[in-house]
C-alpha cells in the first residue's frame, strides 16, 4: 500500500512534467506542423533560470516566476529570427532547432560552467498522507503543473487568442481572409509553449541534475509523449504523458533507468506502428 | 453483361453526417459514365469509394467480382484501376519520358493502347521537359497518360478539366473517346461544357443520393436536374 | 548532378585517392582512412535521405551495431576468417535491424518528422542500451583489442594496405549506390519522395521500397562501422549514439544531399576542421556546428558542391 501511493505520486510527478514539456512539442508540432528540436533546451533555460536567481540570493520562487519568462523569450527569439522562415521547409526547420540546440547547451555551459549545478528546494518538508509520508514539494509541484493545463484548457477553449488559435490551426489562408494576423498567433502560441517548458525545468530543477545537456533526455520522452497520444489536443497530451510517465515510473521499480527509457521508448513506437495518429486522435485530421 | 465495377447501395457517414447514402451503380468494360452534381453533391467522396480509397460503411465495391474496399493503393493500381487525381500530381523533378516511363512499370500490364502514349497525350516534343515545368493542361494530360499507362481496364478522372482553356478541355473530350475502344471510364466533372462533349451515360449525385441516371441528353434537358444545379431543390 | 559531372567528379576522386599515399606520412594516411571510413557512412545516409528525402536522425544505430558485432564475432576465441565472419555478421545485424524498423514505420504509415523523431529516439535507446548492458558491449568503456582485418593469409593491417583496402570499399560502394540511385529502382525511390501516393496509384507499394532502401543504407552503414572498429581495435558507446548520428547529418548536408560523393567529402572536411579546431579549443566545436546546422539550412540548402555548380548557372547558355 505504502509503495503503491509512492508509486503513484512518482508516477504523478513525472506525468506532471511531461505533459508541461509536451505542451509546446504539441503546440509547434502537432499543431504548426514544425518539428523543434531546440525544445528540450526551452527546460534546461528554466532549471538554469532558478539556479541563477538562487545563486544570486533569490528565492526559489522568484525563480519559478522568472523562468517561463525567459523561456519565452528564448522562445520568441528562436521563432523570430529562424523557425518563422522555415515553415515551408520541415527537414530545414530539423536541422536549423538541431543548430540552435546544440547552441544553447554549449552557450549556457560556457556562461555557467561545467557539471552539474544544484537547486535547493523551496520546502524540504514531508507530509504525512496517512499511509505513507510524501515531500511537500512534489505535491505542489504536481498541483501547479494541474493548474497550468487546466489554464491552458480555459485558455483555448474561452478567450478570444484561444479562437484565433483554434481558427489558424484549421485553416490558415481563412484566418487571414478573416483578419487574424497568423504570424503572429504563431509566434505567440510558440513562445507560450516554450514559457510552459520553462516552468517545467524550474518545477523539476530541485528534483534534476541541473546541467547543460539535460534538454536531450526531455526531448525525445515529450516527443513521444506528443506522438502516442496523438498530436495537437490537450487530452492526447495527457494521455501521452500517463503512458510514458506511467510505464517508465513503474519500470524504475524493477530495472535500471535506462533500461526502463529504452523500454518505454520502444513501446511507443509499437503503438506508432498500429495506432500512427496516437491514443486520442482528431477525427478527420491526417 | 457482367459489370466491370459494381457499387452497391453505398452509404459513408463522417461522423454523424451522411456524406452518401444509398447509391448503386455500375459500368461495364469499354463503356464510358460521367458523375455530376452540384458542389457538395458528394462526387469526389463517391469517387473515392470507387476507387478503393475511401473504405464505405454501408454497401460494397466489387472489381471483376472482388471486393476492393480498403485494399492498399498499389494493389488497386494492380488490379487495373488507374486514377486521374483531381489536382494535377506528376512528378515534378522528373522529365515527362521518366514521368510516363516510372507509369509503365508500376503494375507489370502491358500498356492499354498501342503506340506511344506520349504521342496521344500530344507530348511528344516535351519528352525531356521537367513535369514540374508544364503548363497546367499538360501537366493534367501528362497525369492521363500516366493512368494509361498502367494499363488499366478502368480510368478513373477526377475533373480532368480544371483549369483547362476551353480547346484544351475539347481536346481532352476528344482524347477520352479514342481510349473508351480500350477501356472503361468514369469521369467526375462540373463542367457542363465537357459533359455535353463526352455525350455519355450519366449520374446525377445530389446532397450524397442519387438523383438520375441517363443519357446526356436526357438529363440535360430534365427540368429537375436544372433545379438542382441553380439550387431551386 | 548529370551523370557526366558525377562520373568526372568520380574519376578525379579516385586519383586523388591513389596519390594521397604518395603525399603524406603514415600518421596522416591512417587519419585520412577514418575519414573515408566516415564517408562510406555519410554516403550511406545520403542514399537513403537523398532519394526518398526522409531524414534518418538515427543512422549511427547501424554504424555502431555494425562495430559491436564485428568486435563480438571477431573476437570470438577459436573462430577462423574472423574478419570475414565478422563483416557479415555486423552487415546482416544492421541490415536486419533497419527492416525490422522499416517494417513497423513504413508499412505504419509513419514518414516525415515522424520517422525523423523515432530514428532519433532510437539512438538514444542504442546508447543507453550499449551503456548498460556491459556484459555483451563492455558498459562505457566499450571493447578493446579488436583484431585487424584480416582474410586468411592477406594482412591488411600495415598503414598503406588499410588505407587501400577502405579506399577500394569505398569507391565500389559509391560506384554500386550511385548505379542504383540513376537506374529505374532510384527514378521510383525519387517519385516516391516527389508523391507517394501518386506512386502508389502506379501500382509501387511504397513501404517495402522504402523499407529495402532503408535496409541496404543500414547494410552499408553497418559495413562502415565494421571497418571503423576494426581499424581501430576498439568500439565504445560513442559509436552508436545521437551525436554521431547528426554529426553524419551535417557531413552529408555540407556535401550536398542526393549526390553520395559530395557526404564523402563533407565528411573529409568536416572532421579535418573539428580535429584542427578542437586541438586548439575542445568546448568550441560543439558551438561551431551548431553554427553550421543553422548556416547551411539558410546559405548552401544544396551543399558546397552545389557552389560550382551556382557558379555554372550564371552563365548563359546552361540551365541545370
Amino acid at each position: 500500500m505504502d509503495l503503491a501511493v509512492t508509486t503513484l505520486l512518482n508516477a504523478l510527478t513525472l506525468i506532471s512534467i511531461l505533459a508541461l514539456v509536451g505542451l509546446g512539442l504539441t503546440i509547434s508540432f502537432g499543431l504548426m506542423n514544425v518539428t523543434n528540436l531546440a525544445h528540450g533546451e526551452f527546460v534546461t533555460v528554466g532549471a538554469f533560470t532558478v539556479y541563477f536567481v538562487q545563486s544570486h540570493g533569490g528565492s526559489f520562487w522568484l525563480g519559478l516566476v522568472a523562468a517561463p519568462v525567459v523561456g519565452a523569450a528564448v522562445g520568441l527569439l528562436l521563432e523570430g529570427i529562424i523557425l518563422r522562415r522555415l515553415y515551408e521547409r520541415p527537414v530545414g526547420a530539423i536541422l536549423a532547432t538541431w543548430g540552435v540546440s546544440l547552441i544553447l547547451q554549449q552557450g549556457i555551459e560556457l556562461t555557467f560552467g561545467l557539471g552539474a549545478k544544484p537547486v535547493v528546494p523551496p520546502l524540504d518538508g514531508v507530509i504525512d498522507l496517512g499511509v505513507s509520508a510524501y515531500p511537500v514539494y512534489r505535491l505542489i509541484l504536481i498541483a501547479i503543473a494541474l493548474l497550468t493545463l487546466a489554464g491552458v484548457v480555459l485558455l483555448v477553449a474561452r478567450t478570444r487568442f484561444g479562437l484565433d488559435i483554434r481558427t489558424v490551426i484549421q485553416n490558415r489562408d481563412m484566418a487571414e481572409a478573416v483578419g487574424i494576423n497568423t504570424r503572429r498567433t504563431y509566434a505567440v502560441a510558440f513562445g507560450f509553449g516554450a514559457a510552459v517548458a520553462g516552468l517545467a525545468g524550474a518545477l523539476i530543477s530541485p528534483l534534476a541534475t541541473v546541467l547543460p545537456q539535460m534538454g536531450v533526455n526531455y526531448l525525445a520522452n515529450a516527443f513521444f509523449v506528443v506522438i502516442v497520444g496523438g498530436a495537437g489536443s490537450v487530452f492526447g497530451l495527457i494521455a501521452g504523458s500517463t503512458f510514458v510517465g506511467g510505464l517508465t515510473s513503474i519500470l524504475n521499480y524493477q530495472i535500471s533507468p535506462s533500461l526502463a527509457q529504452a523500454l518505454v521508448l520502444l513501446s511507443a513506437i509499437v503503438i506508432v506502428r498500429f495506432r500512427p495518429h496516437g491514443l486520442v486522435s482528431i477525427g478527420g485530421r491526417a | 453483361m457482367t459489370a466491370l465495377l459494381e457499387a452497391k447501395d453505398i452509404g459513408v457517414r463522417f461522423g454523424g453526417l451522411d456524406a452518401l447514402s444509398g447509391i448503386s451503380f455500375s459500368i461495364a468494360e469499354r463503356s464510358l459514365a460521367c458523375i455530376i452534381g452540384p458542389n457538395g453533391a458528394g462526387k469526389s467522396t463517391f469517387l473515392n469509394v470507387l476507387t478503393g480509397t475511401q473504405k464505405p460503411t454501408a454497401g460494397s465495391v466489387l472489381f471483376r467480382g472482388n471486393p476492393i474496399s480498403g485494399l492498399p493503393l498499389h494493389r488497386i493500381a494492380r488490379a487495373g484501376i488507374a486514377r486521374k487525381f483531381q489536382i494535377p500530381s506528376v512528378f515534378p523533378s522528373m522529365s515527362v519520358a521518366d514521368n510516363l516511363d516510372i507509369a509503365r512499370r508500376g503494375t507489370g500490364s502491358a500498356p492499354a493502347l498501342e503506340g506511344d502514349v506520349i504521342e496521344l497525350i500530344g507530348l511528344s516534343a516535351k519528352r525531356e521537359v521537367k513535369a514540374g515545368e508544364l503548363p497546367h493542361g499538360e501537366k493534367q494530360w501528362l497525369e492521363i497518360g500516366m493512368a494509361i499507362a498502367t494499363g488499366p481496364s478502368l480510368l478513373l478522372l477526377d475533373e480532368p478539366t480544371a483549369g483547362m482553356t476551353p480547346q484544351e478541355t475539347q481536346a481532352t473530350a476528344r482524347l477520352i473517346h479514342r481510349l473508351q475502344a480500350r477501356l472503361a471510364i468514369i469521369a467526375v466533372e462540373h463542367d457542363i461544357s465537357f459533359v455535353r462533349a463526352l455525350d455519355a451515360d450519366t449520374l446525377v449525385l445530389h446532397q450524397g443520393r442519387f438523383f438520375r441516371r441517363g443519357p446526356f441528353a436526357e438529363i440535360e434537358a430534365d427540368p429537375a436536374v436544372r433545379d438542382v444545379y441553380l439550387g431551386r431543390r | 548532378m548529370s551523370n557526366r559531372t558525377w562520373f568526372v567528379t568520380f574519376a578525379t576522386g579516385i586519383l586523388l585517392l591513389a596519390l594521397l599515399p604518395n603525399v603524406v606520412d603514415g600518421y596522416m594516411l591512417g587519419v585520412m582512412r577514418d575519414a573515408l571510413i566516415f564517408g562510406l557512412f555519410a554516403a550511406s545516409l545520403d542514399f537513403f535521405w537523398g532519394r526518398t528525402g526522409i531524414l534518418c536522425f538515427g543512422h549511427a544505430c547501424f554504424f555502431g551495431l555494425g562495430g559491436y558485432v564485428m568486435a563480438i564475432v571477431s573476437m570470438m576465441p577459436d573462430l577462423a576468417q574472423q574478419t570475414l565472419f565478422g563483416l557479415v555478421a555486423a552487415v546482416a545485424a544492421s541490415a536486419l535491424l533497419a527492416a525490422v524498423i522499416g517494417y513497423f514505420m513504413f508499412f505504419g504509415g509513419v514518414r516525415g518528422s515522424y520517422f525523423t523523431i523515432v530514428t532519433l529516439a532510437l539512438a538514444v535507446i542504442a546508447q543507453q542500451v550499449a551503456v548498460s548492458w556491459s556484459d555483451v558491449t563492455g558498459g562505457d568503456t566499450g571493447l578493446l583489442g579488436v583484431p585487424p582485418l584480416a582474410f586468411g593469409a592477406l594482412d591488411l593491417s600495415g598503414d598503406i594496405a588499410s588505407y587501400a583496402a577502405v579506399a577500394v570499399i569505398l569507391v565500389v560502394c559509391l560506384l554500386g549506390l550511385r548505379l542504383v540511385s540513376v537506374g529505374p529502382w532510384g527514378k521510383v525511390l525519387t517519385a516516391i519522395g516527389d508523391n507517394e501516393m501518386r506512386a502508389a496509384a502506379l501500382g509501387y507499394n511504397a513501404a517495402q521500397r522504402l523499407t529495402l532502401t532503408f535496409t541496404l543504407s543500414a547494410a552499408i552503414a553497418g559495413l562502415a562501422g565494421a571497418l571503423y572498429v576494426a581499424m581501430a581495435g576498439l568500439v565504445a558507446p560513442d559509436l552508436i549514439g545521437l551525436l554521431l548520428s547528426t554529426e553524419v547529418v551535417v557531413w552529408v548536408a555540407i556535401g550536398g544531399r542526393g549526390t553520395l560523393i559530395g557526404p564523402v567529402v563533407g565528411a573529409v572536411l568536416v572532421q579535418r576542421a573539428q580535429q584542427e579546431i578542437s586541438s586548439y579549443n575542445p568546448s568550441l566545436w560543439p558551438l561551431i556546428i551548431g553554427c553550421i546546422f543553422v548556416l547551411i539550412v539558410f546559405l548552401l540548402p544544396d551543399g558546397i558542391l552545389s557552389i560550382a555548380q551556382r557558379l555554372r548557372g550564371v552563365l548563359p547558355g546552361r540551365t541545370r
